[in-house]
């Protein structure tokens, strides 16, 4: 929800028409939780057919937006917390441990921003620099060099482009 | 030549609505009395209920509005919040009150809206033509109440101005007549006070009304005079069961 | 003006009613509606207005109702069930003339249902939630800048018409964050002859629905009808896109009108003459928007059983050429998905060379 929340705010703030569109849980608090994000020249459906980057943090989530991604895009995934392997032969995949390089920079916690980090390298609306800036006015004190190191672990961890 | 009486000018012309014998009448010119002699007729809003006092606003050169069946006292909270600084005087029946508006004027008075309710308690129904209210006594009979009102099946008659006076937002809670003229003046005296709380920026102020309804009793109005004394305030006895101007002085 | 912000759809819409004018609320905790109800109870100390979260919706619509009797802008956003708790001050609202705006949040039904984004309160909306003879109207948002341009516009139509009017959102467009541009702040006029403030120079003023008679009642009741029709003829708003050479057009209002729109650009671009068109006043139907194009074929698309359907067939007199996509349930389908279903038609009654 952080993230997608950081890059729609980003984006809009570019002037896209942008929709960011969030699912809770029946719970709302606690409960697994995703949305999709909209960036857009013009007016566009809030609900997706087809995304050109899906970013699954868990196996679940592998399981229910798989058939989700456009052919040819973008899968990525988060290899600490999914094993399983993705069916897909159509679809670019990458596999990213993100909570395993937020803890080796002792920093469990932003496993979500190194996530930001790796979708970065693979949209063109929003630029690594944009994000940057950016994390400086959603975090305080420390938590921004600590964010942004995170943001960067992730965006070099993706080799495409 | 001497005025002893005459009509309070706040009254329109129009006649009133009520039965012969019921103590609708009465109380509605207690309060047109007191409106005149508190000079609070520019400045009341009467949040009138549905049941028998329904076409009141008629009877009233005063700002009106006939609240749906239950909800006078959601009306009033909605104007006096609007208009902190008028006089917002509610006035309902039991059936209107105690049946279908019981969340309302809980919740007025657990938020300690400040506002004044007038509570006409007749123990029945009477503009619908005398069915069973929550206020009706045990064996009393009515028209769903055919074999007279049953615990078993109905429950029991509700203490109004008891329960009001439980709560912390209730600043003035008390029970009249108006079935003698020393009831009827005692009846203004509770309802003047409740009216000056009001004004003095007070909680919520009740007063319930023990009223006579010789049509929905089935009797004849003295008789049901006689009611009021013999039955009524039995169950529902007179008195002040919460005045907090007094308990603070 | 000027001001854009990236904002959800509820807050926006309670800040839009903030700035113009709206500073007593009544409410009650229901999902999708709650953050405008949140948004209200944070802002009113500051604003020096009144915030209730009330006992029921029965009470805080009646509340509305009081406020609206003072002259002043009030308003109370449910869901579906709280509508339906609401809908005997609704009825009343309209029989007194008293303006308002309640705004339903809808979600799926019926019963309790589910939170997210559904359309099945359209019936509730436009054909009357509540008992006797009333019309309000009914503005349907399909985006964050119309819940934020719908607040003042409807505070407006209340006022103009002394009638309630409903916004009729859904638990997508609620929870929805995008872009949109804030209105200047204003203060409303809530001098009106007709207000309770107490009698002071003046009659008494007094609002009733009590009938005095059949004869008096079916005279108030002639002059609510006169001013139901002013508002059928004069406030049907819509949106019309690429109608005018389409052989098959899309109906859909709300959020699924953004998925139409975006199904309807699909089939363009694969040359198919499909246009739209997008009711945003759900009452008065906006039956104008079909004259002329009464001999089309039409796919009317909602979140709900097809309730809409019913006033596009009335709309063109044809039932005929009038078919239905909807999903149910908290259910919502894609463009794709709506997109294939305008192929199916297309190829069913038209010429189709690119399908």
């Amino acid at each position: 929800m952080l993230i997608g929340k950081i890059l729609g705010t980003v984006a809009a703030g570019k002037g896209y028409k942008v929709t960011f569109a969030p699912t809770y849980g029946q719970e709302k608090r606690g409960g697994r939780t995703s949305c999709q994000i909209v960036i857009s020249d013009s007016m566009d459906s809030p609900v997706i057919s087809e995304a050109d980057v899906i970013l699954v943090m868990d196996e679940k989530s592998l399981d229910d937006f798989e058939n989700s991604v456009k052919k040819g895009a973008y899968l990525v995934v988060n290899s600490s917390m999914i094993k399983k392997e993705v069916q897909r032969q159509d679809i670019n995949v990458i596999k990213a441990p993100m909570n395993d390089i937020a803890e080796d920079m002792s920093n469990p916690k932003s496993a979500n921003i190194v996530a930001l980090g790796t979708v970065l390298k693979l949209i063109d609306s929003v630029s690594y620099d944009e994000i940057s800036r950016h994390l400086e006015d959603t975090f305080k004190g420390s938590a921004v060099e600590a964010n942004k190191e995170a943001l960067q672990l992730g965006y070099d961890f993706v080799k495409v482009k | 030549m001497k005025v002893v009486y005459k009509k309070p000018e706040v009254l329109t012309d129009v006649s009133f609505s009520y039965c012969g014998g019921c103590g609708h009448g009465i109380i509605n010119k207690l309060l047109a009395e007191i409106l005149e002699e508190e000079k609070l007729t520019e400045k009341a809003i009467l949040v009138w209920p549905i049941g028998c006092s329904v076409y009141a606003d008629q009877n009233f050169n005063v700002d009106s509005i006939c609240a749906l069946h239950g909800r006078a006292p959601a009306v009033a909270t909605g104007i006096k919040r609007s208009l902190p600084d008028n006089a917002v005087i509610v006035y309902q029946g039991d059936g209107d009150m105690v049946s279908e508006g019981m969340a309302e004027i809980m919740h007025a008075v657990i938020r300690g809206e400040k506002i004044n309710v007038i509570f006409v308690n007749n123990a029945i129904f009477g503009m619908t033509g005398g069915q069973m209210a929550p206020t009706t006594l045990l064996g009393q009979k009515t028209a769903t109440s055919p074999y007279g009102r049953k615990a078993a099946n109905s429950g029991y008659p509700v203490h109004m101005a008891e329960l009001i006076s439980s709560f912390e937002g209730c600043y003035y809670s008390e029970r009249v007549s108006v079935n003698s003229p020393n009831n009827i003046m005692a009846a203004k005296k509770a309802i003047k006070k409740s009216v000056q709380y009001q004004m003095d920026g007070k909680g919520l102020s009740f007063v319930e009304v023990v009223s006579q309804c010789p049509t929905g009793w089935g009797v004849k109005p003295l008789d049901s005079l006689k009611m009021v004394d013999t039955s009524m305030t039995k169950i529902y006895p007179l008195g002040v069961f919460k005045d907090s101007g007094v308990e603070r002085n | 003006m000027g001001e854009k912000i990236f904002i959800q759809g509820n807050v926006a819409l309670a800040e839009s009613a903030i700035r113009c004018g709206c500073k007593y609320y009544f409410g009650y905790p229901i999902t999708p509606a709650s953050e405008i109800l949140e948004y209200y109870a944070a802002k009113m100390p500051e604003e020096n207005g009144v915030f209730i979260q009330a006992e029921t919706e029965v009470s805080a619509s009646n509340m509305v109702a009081g406020v609206a009797a003072t002259g002043k802008r009030a308003m109370m956003a449910t869901s579906g069930p709280g509508i339906s708790l609401g809908a005997e001050a609704i009825s009343y609202m309209c029989s007194a003339q008293l303006p308002a705006v309640l705004v339903n949040v809808m979600r799926p039904g019926p019963g309790d249902g589910d939170i997210v984004a559904c359309q099945g309160d359209y019936f509730q909306a436009v054909k009357g939630a509540g008992h006797g003879d009333y019309n309000n109207i009914v503005l349907a948002p399909y985006s964050v800048q119309e819940m934020v341009d719908f607040a003042p516009l409807a505070f407006e139509l209340a006022d103009k018409y002394r009638n309630p009017v409903l916004i009729l959102s859904d638990g997508g467009l609620a929870k929805v964050m995008e872009s949109a541009e804030l209105p200047d702040r204003t203060t409303p006029d809530s001098n009106f002859d007709w207000a309770l403030t107490g009698a002071r120079n003046r009659k008494a003023n007094v609002i009733t629905t009590c009938a005095k008679s059949p004869k008096q009642w079916e005279g108030y009741n002639l002059i609510l009808q006169e001013k139901f029709a002013e508002m059928k003829d004069a406030e049907q708003r819509w949106e019309s896109y690429e109608t005018e050479d389409a052989g098959l057009i899309i109906v859909a209002f709300g959020i699924t009108a953004r998925i139409a729109f975006s199904a309807v650009r699909i089939a363009r671009e694969n040359n198919m003459k499909v246009g739209m068109i997008r009711p945003i006043t759900l009452w008065p139907f906006p039956e104008k928007a079909f004259k002329g194009n009464e001999d089309k074929y039409f796919l009317v698309s909602e979140l709900n059983a097809g309730q809409m359907v019913e006033d596009v067939k009335l709309s063109v007199n044809d039932k005929r050429k009038v078919s239905f996509y909807g999903r149910l349930g908290g259910m919502t389908p894609t463009p794709k998905e709506l997109y294939n279903e305008i192929c199916n038609l297309y190829e069913k009654h038209m010429t189709c060379t690119n399908v």
